[in-house]
């Protein structure tokens, strides 16, 4: 092209500048442009006491289950983002488990209802609350003038407190009966028992005071009753050590409580009675043993336990078919060896359990239902069309009523089937209180704004209320806060100065309007005549519960305590059982009952019966949010059977299996099971401890120039001295190390580190979701988390086939013994983070110094630095570090852990990590710098046990603690000094910070003494 | 060059197949007309050498997209089981790090030791290894989990006084690949001048003139200039000779300096310089016996060279074999319980199928050529090749995954299987290097047109009283033109 063309015909120079400066300046002004404009702060005025990026503390109760724990709700700038145990609470005493923590994924949820919802032509449709309104007053009028109002039903997700009372009357002031209080993962068999046996629904079990527990199923750590405070119990009577009790479980499958068992006696499902005559002498033990299927001596040697043993403490679970007589034989037993007053404690009973409907009371509903005798049905936060067994035919029941009012603030099964759902607030969104124990109050306040249009049903009862003339009166009340307030001592003052401490003196409303009879008793079939090769074991999930935690990706992804499965429902078989019907973990099976069947994977769990198949609850919702589709419904497959008191046998009938070809991998965090001599979790043998005291001095050993250090403490590494690869515990050595305990920063005086006690730990994995909640770590098992073109591995469960969830501590299930598939083998749990090495190998090979030692000990992981060679998760011997596959920080993706609004429960103070970059646990740095920073503002030093990491913050057993090692008032200086401290592969040189204290074994008296 | 020959007269011809290697005769190879015909001849472009090209470069895509899939979603898209953190990726980049020795092997070390047969392959080994560390250098910018931050790996002056960890053996991963990078082509390009020259007189197209003009420095073909190129050349041999042994060793530390079990021990450089060395052979077979064919030159690059190319092979395949008995012996004699259950799992455990595969490609199948008929036979040592060519890239695959899947906490052992990414990736490096391999062998002589000239007897018009020439002699004529002599 010549110049003369250019000038004539082509794009003048002048123009070319200019098209592109401009189109430069428009890609300028698009590239600044965000979306949507977004208030930095939510408040243009802050209320009083709110500081912009200062947390603000809440004290609240806690609606995850029926124990109404106490909770301290972190709120910043008007989001919560962290719950954590209230330390004043009579319950919970400032622990709290992976499921209440969890609530704050209810209150976040993508598949929370927005607005109200009315059905209209099939679907539900979002509405104004005023269109709402009118609808719910119309069919209330409709079903009063038509004379229904006597067979409307309500069921509510049973809660302690007043709300209860205060739903009574409004329903009666409506001439409807009292509502149903429902909560399917509730052991009504037992509450029934307790009551009629120590007088209260469910007293306080005191471990300490006895020497033997034996549970018959009572899955007293995961589940059956208030998990935390069972929890906290239980550790405390371990930690005596010496003095601690054993504990016999007696059952079908061991579940967590059954793997912190010294003892397990796996006798058939239905048989356990027979155990209990054996204790009690009623029935020869060779006979019970021959009953249930058991090895005669090893029944032997625990019923001469039980008869030495005073008090022992016999504690049982009524899911099993025929569980009311052993439930009965159970408090016969207790009375009789006097454990009543001393491990059974009445008089501190949790009255959160009291005034539970058993679900036999919805059966009858459901046949009413059926027949056209309910006029309107409401439901509110239960769940009944999922939880309630398929066999009872409660959702086709639905189909047949009038009109249905679902007040749930979550998406649920139930819900989905209603025509009008005026959702509720969350628990952290609305006034409220509890009665956990007998005279305390346990107050319910709202921590933040509501998330979405909701409104606290209420308050929705007293505007139906006021609209109608003949109960306005009564209702003169603003709202139920208000009401609330004057029942308080002291009123609305009263109510200010309790709320801090959450919790005050007093009673909450006790229910008077007459409840109905127990309904005729289903009958229930001796599970050994019914049809099935093997014993069918449905229990509830011990952190999904009935499948209310179903929804919640920190719990679908939180590892089961026990299989160590996410996402997934499997079939738990034995591994012998497996091998006869020539199956492997991963095939699939189909399992048919004389109710239904379903299709699932074959787990192999050395824990159960080899006659027995067990599947857990929880999962496999049709219509409950996007998360609770994964898995299956084991409600499916539980026929129609009750105990006596009205609760639903979940274990009561045999089962068919057969392999259905194929196989589906597991989404397990489970690697090898066994230690393979790597003596990473120990035990000592109680017989063999020393007193609890220090370390026993070692003989001096010949020490050779160059080798590792050896003088500090015979046996143990401390982490202080060793930081780093100085000598600091050698007062004489040149040697200091990375950092001087002079270095400039003042911060090489400090060295963070950690003990964790096995003979504490019950492994029930609390601290991974406060792990989760803490660091915001991105869930990544849901199905379309996978990769999207040609994915290889689909379905729930997508990223941990690849083992590649992110938990920055994980809980390790060993077994030791029962290679053989007997029964006798033991379990150690160990909670396995970032060690925090003093001679990290992670740190030398990082080619761009993305993890480096800090001066305090830290070994500390610059994201953004971080360009991804992940070689230093290749050197850790720990396995503790996790990467990011996939952009799950980042809202554009289908890999995007957190979906508006779940971003919202991010805390602030910890970064989301971006695609490619490694992360691991940093023992809650933020935390440390935070209290650092709030010492130096408040001109002091740091003071001992100051605050702590957010897994010891929620531990339910107290096992972990946190603190300076390098000062002696921290107690962590203490426990580091403790006989059965040990570093995981101390071989390899890593002078680790996290200690861990050795599992005490208590063998069983009769055993022989066992082998260290 | 400058190769040390001694004419041999025609009756001998090919009869002594074992000949020491430094006596290489090419008795089809009539003077020095006939090699630049022939030679130049190759450079013409070919139906079939576009179809090649064209294969290569649809490989090459398709790594390219599955790379640019896997930027822009993250490397969860490739196979990745953790604590397998390492995969696909590393064991290619080895694997090609490794092929990229044969060729300064060749054109180095067998330089220095004066082995004869190195005169025929070197040119297409020397770019072999050129290509191959250009592929190799790829894959730990694409195993990054942030690819665009790898020049934070290079120490660069910034203002934030942020220098990388001279401690990581990856930064002397960097430091050893760049430099050999840049000494094979060097090298590749020194040894050139020459033949860039005769290109250039020969070539009528102005423009490619223009270009090997440019390329060949000024040939004159002097004896000045060939005093210099000599030293030159000599100099850059003895420079890489050590690097033969270093990158491969720094590529080791990768691995010798974790706390790996299966990487943790000492006997690594050697055993990897080794079994480089072994599977860059093993390449430049899998190259040199079709392109021989495919370019009529069976009579430069004889069945001799070959046969001793095939012993090499073998012998470094008896290096490597005893690396690995070494292995299980030190893992035994560790008294580890980590070290001895690793080995165990990558014999007979998960990992089986690969060790074997491996054991039987690297050691069974090359004891074959102990058998002078298997090392004469093209047909086999061609088979045997690409059997190496697997079990070397399984070699390292056993290396990397078994390690990292089975290490000290059993609770976090994994499996690992690769992905559709993986698999697209790694045929995308064979696309790339026979992309440039294919670009490279009709742009350029295969075969080193001034160094077969020393093996080939000149022809002269006037015979040396004593039938030798020997350089130094004053002869009435220079030949610095080839086909002067008539």
């Amino acid at each position: 092209m010549s110049s003369e063309e250019t000038e004539s015909k082509g794009i003048k120079r002048r123009d070319f500048l200019k098209v592109v400066g401009g189109g430069v300046a428009v890609a300028a002004s698009i590239g600044c442009e965000s979306d949507k404009i977004e208030k930095l702060i939510p408040y243009l005025v802050s209320p009083d006491n709110t500081v912009p990026g200062v947390s603000t503390y809440y004290a609240t109760t806690c609606r995850g289950c029926a124990a109404a724990c106490g909770l301290i709700a972190e709120t910043r700038d008007g989001r919560t983002t962290k719950l954590e145990g209230n330390p004043d609470h009579p319950v919970n005493r400032g622990a709290l488990c992976a499921t209440g923590q969890a609530e704050l994924q209810a209150l976040y949820n993508p598949d929370r209802y927005r607005s109200p919802m009315i059905r209209k032509n099939g679907k539900l449709v979002a509405a104004k609350w005023d269109e709402a309104f009118k609808l719910f007053s119309e069919k209330l009028g409709e079903t009063r003038s038509r004379g229904g109002a006597a067979n409307a039903v309500f069921i509510n997700q049973h809660e302690s407190g007043s709300f209860p009372a205060f739903l009574d009357q409004w329903l009666s002031d409506f001439g409807m009966p009292a509502h149903i209080s429902y909560d399917a993962g509730v052991d009504t068999e037992a509450i029934a028992a307790h009551t009629a046996a120590y007088g209260v629904a469910w007293p306080r079990f005191d471990f300490t005071a006895t020497q033997l527990i034996i549970s018959f199923g009572a899955d007293f750590l995961d589940g059956w009753g208030p998990s935390v405070p069972q929890q906290l119990d239980w550790a405390d009577a371990r930690a005596k050590l010496a003095g601690a009790p054993r504990l016999v479980f007696v059952g079908a499958r061991r579940s967590l409580t059954g793997l912190n068992a010294d003892t397990w006696i796996d006798c058939k499902p239905g048989t356990e009675i027979s155990v209990a005559r054996a204790l009690s002498g009623e029935m020869p033990v060779a006979a019970a043993a021959q009953a249930c299927g058991v090895d005669a001596s090893r029944l032997q040697a625990v019923v001469d336990e039980y008869k030495a043993a005073k008090p022992a403490l016999v504690l049982a679970g009524g899911h099993v078919a025929g569980a009311a007589q052993l439930l009965a034989a159970a408090s016969a037993l207790n009375h009789a060896n006097g454990a009543i007053g001393t491990a059974i404690r009445p008089d501190q009973a949790l009255l959160g359990y009291e005034g539970i409907a058993a679900p036999a009371q919805l059966r009858a509903a459901v046949a009413r239902m059926n027949s056209g005798g309910v006029s309107l049905l409401m439901v509110r936060g239960a769940n009944p069309a999922y939880s309630m067994p398929r066999s009872t035919g409660f959702a086709q029941a639905m189909a047949k009523v009038p009109f249905k009012v679902s007040f749930s603030s979550i998406m649920d099964d139930t819900s989905e089937l209603c025509d009008l759902v005026l959702p509720d607030h969350h628990s952290l969104e609305q006034w409220g209180d509890a009665e956990p124990v007998r005279g305390t109050l346990s107050l319910q306040q709202p921590a933040m704004d509501p998330v979405f249009d909701s409104l606290a049903t209420s308050d929705v009862l007293i505007r139906i209320a006021k609209g109608d003339p003949a109960t306005a009166a009564k209702y003169a009340m603003p709202d139920y806060r208000s009401w609330l307030i004057a029942r308080i001592p002291g009123g609305a003052e009263g109510m200010a100065a309790a709320l801090p401490k959450g919790i005050v003196a007093g009673t909450a409303l006790a229910r008077t309007a007459a409840r109905p009879a127990l309904p005729a008793i289903a009958q229930v079939p001796d599970i050994a005549t019914t049809s099935g090769d093997l014993y069918l074991y449905v229990y509830h999930h011990p952190v999904l519960r009935d499948g209310r935690g179903a929804n919640k990706p920190w719990l679908q992804e939180l590892p089961d305590p026990v299989t160590k499965l996410t996402w997934q429902t499997v079939v738990e078989m034995h591994p012998l059982t497996a091998l006869k019907m020539g199956l492997d973990n991963s095939d699939l099976v189909v399992v048919t009952t004389s109710a239904g069947k379903l299709a699932a994977p074959v787990y192999l769990y050395l824990g159960i019966r080899q006659d027995t198949i067990a599947i857990a609850t929880g999962r496999g919702h049709v219509n409950a949010g996007r998360y609770a589709k994964a898995g299956e419904n084991a409600f499916d497959l539980v026929p129609l059977a009750e105990n006596a008191a009205g609760g639903i046998a979940l274990v009561s009938t045999r089962a068919s299996v057969t392999k259905a070809g194929g196989s589906m991998l597991l989404a397990t965090t489970e690697g090898s099971a066994r230690q393979h001599l790597r003596d990473i979790a120990r035990a000592i043998p109680v017989g063999e401890l020393n007193g609890g005291g220090a370390h026993k001095a070692e003989p001096e050993e010949e020490h050779l120039e160059g080798d590792a250090s050896h003088e500090f403490l015979p046996g143990l590494r401390s982490p202080v001295a060793n930081d780093a690869q100085g000598d600091f515990g050698n007062p004489n050595s040149n040697d200091k190390g990375m950092y001087d305990p002079n270095h400039w920063s003042n911060m090489a005086k400090r060295r963070w580190a950690m003990t964790i006690d096995l003979a504490r730990c019950t492994g029930c994995a609390a601290c991974v979701t406060a792990c989760y909640a803490e660091n915001n770590i991105p869930t990544v098992g849901a199905d379309w988390q996978a990769a999207q073109i040609l994915p290889d591995r689909t379905g729930f469960g997508a990223n941990i086939t690849r083992s590649r969830e992110m938990a920055w501590i994980r809980l390790e299930r060993y077994y030791e013994g029962g290679e053989d598939g007997s029964a006798d083998f033991e379990t150690r749990f160990i909670p396995m983070m970032c060690q925090h090495c003093g001679n990290a190998p992670c740190e030398p090979v990082c080619p761009v110094y993305a993890t480096y030692h800090a001066p305090d000990g830290l070994n500390v992981q610059v994201y953004n630095r971080c360009v991804g060679t992940r070689y230093c998760s290749n050197n850790c011997p720990y396995k503790v570090r996790y990467f990011n596959w996939f952009g799950y920080g980042e809202p554009h993706r289908p890999q995007y852990a957190f979906p508006e609004p779940l971003n919202w429960q991010l805390n602030p103070d910890v970064t989301v990590r971006g695609k490619g970059v490694m992360e691991k646990c940093s023992m809650c740095v933020q935390r440390i710098r935070g209290a650092e920073h709030r010492a130096k503002l408040e001109d002091r030093p740091l003071r001992p046990d100051e605050f702590t990491t957010a897994c010891a913050e929620a531990c339910p057993s107290r096992a972990i603690t946190f603190g300076d090692a390098a000062d002696e008032s921290w107690s962590v200086t203490r426990l580091i000094k403790d006989e059965r401290a040990y570093h995981v592969f101390e071989e390899l040189n890593t002078f680790t910070a996290v200690v861990y204290l050795k599992k005490v074994n208590h063998p069983s008296p009769a055993a022989e003494p066992a082998h260290a | 060059m400058a190769t040390v020959t001694k004419p041999v007269e025609d009756v001998e011809l090919l009869r002594r197949p074992n000949i020491p290697s430094a006596d290489v005769r090419l008795p089809a190879v009539k003077d020095y007309e006939q090699v630049d015909d022939e030679i130049t001849a190759t450079l013409h472009p070919t139906v079939q050498w576009f179809i090649g090209l064209g294969v290569a470069i649809t490989f090459l895509i398709i790594g390219a997209l599955a790379w640019t899939y896997q930027i822009y979603t993250g490397l969860g898209v490739a196979g990745y089981n953790p604590p397998v953190m390492w995969g696909v990726y590393i064991v290619t980049f080895v694997f090609w790090i490794g092929i990229g020795h044969a060729g300064t092997l060749i054109s180095a070390i067998l330089y220095l030791f004066r082995a004869g047969f190195r005169t025929t392959i070197y040119r297409c080994a020397e770019a072999m290894t050129v290509f191959a560390v250009m592929t190799a250098g790829l894959f730990p910018i694409l195993h990054l989990g942030r690819p665009w931050k790898f020049f934070w790996l290079i120490p660069y002056p910034n203002w934030r006084y942020i220098w990388p960890q001279m401690k990581s053996p990856l930064i002397w991963d960097v430091f050893a690949v760049l430099t050999y990078l840049t000494i094979s082509a060097t090298f590749l390009y020194i040894g050139l001048v020459p033949d860039l020259a005769i290109l250039r007189d020969r070539e009528k197209n102005p423009i490619r003139k223009r270009i090997f003009a440019q390329l060949a420095l000024g040939w004159r073909n002097t004896d000045r200039e060939w005093r210099h190129f000599v030293r030159a050349y000599l100099f850059l041999a003895a420079f890489s000779t050590p690097l033969v042994l270093s990158v491969h060793s720094v590529v080791s530390f990768d691995f010798a300096m974790s706390d790996v079990p299966g990487w943790h021990t000492t006997v690594f450089p050697p055993y990897f310089v080794a079994g480089a060395i072994y599977s860059g052979i093993g390449m430049v077979l899998t190259i040199m016996i079709p392109l021989r064919k495919w370019f009529n030159i069976k009579h430069y690059v004889t069945i001799n060279d070959l046969d001793a190319a095939a012993k090499l092979a073998l012998f470094t395949s008896l290096v490597v074999g005893v690396s690995y008995a070494n292995e299980w012996f030190v893992a035994w004699y560790s008294g580890s319980p980590a070290e001895k259950q690793f080995f165990a799992n990558r014999l007979w455990g998960q990992w089986w199928w690969a060790s074997s595969l491996l054991y039987t490609c690297n050691i069974c199948l090359p004891l074959s050529l102990f058998s002078q008929w298997c090392r004469r036979n093209t047909t086999w040592l061609f088979i045997l090749s690409i059997f190496i060519n697997i079990g070397m890239w399984f070699e390292r695959f056993v290396i990397v995954v078994p390690s990292l899947s089975h290490e000290y906490e059993p609770w976090q052992w994994a499996g690992y299987r690769p992905t559709w990414v993986d698999y697209a990736i790694l045929c995308g490096s064979f696309g790339w290097f026979s992309m440039w391999f294919l670009l490279f062998v009709k742009q350029f002589p295969v075969i080193a047109l001034t160094e077969i000239k020393e093996i080939v007897k000149p022809r002269l018009k006037r015979r040396h009283a004593t039938g030798v020439d020997v350089t130094a002699h004053p002869l009435p004529f220079m030949p610095d033109t080839p086909g002067e002599f008539d």
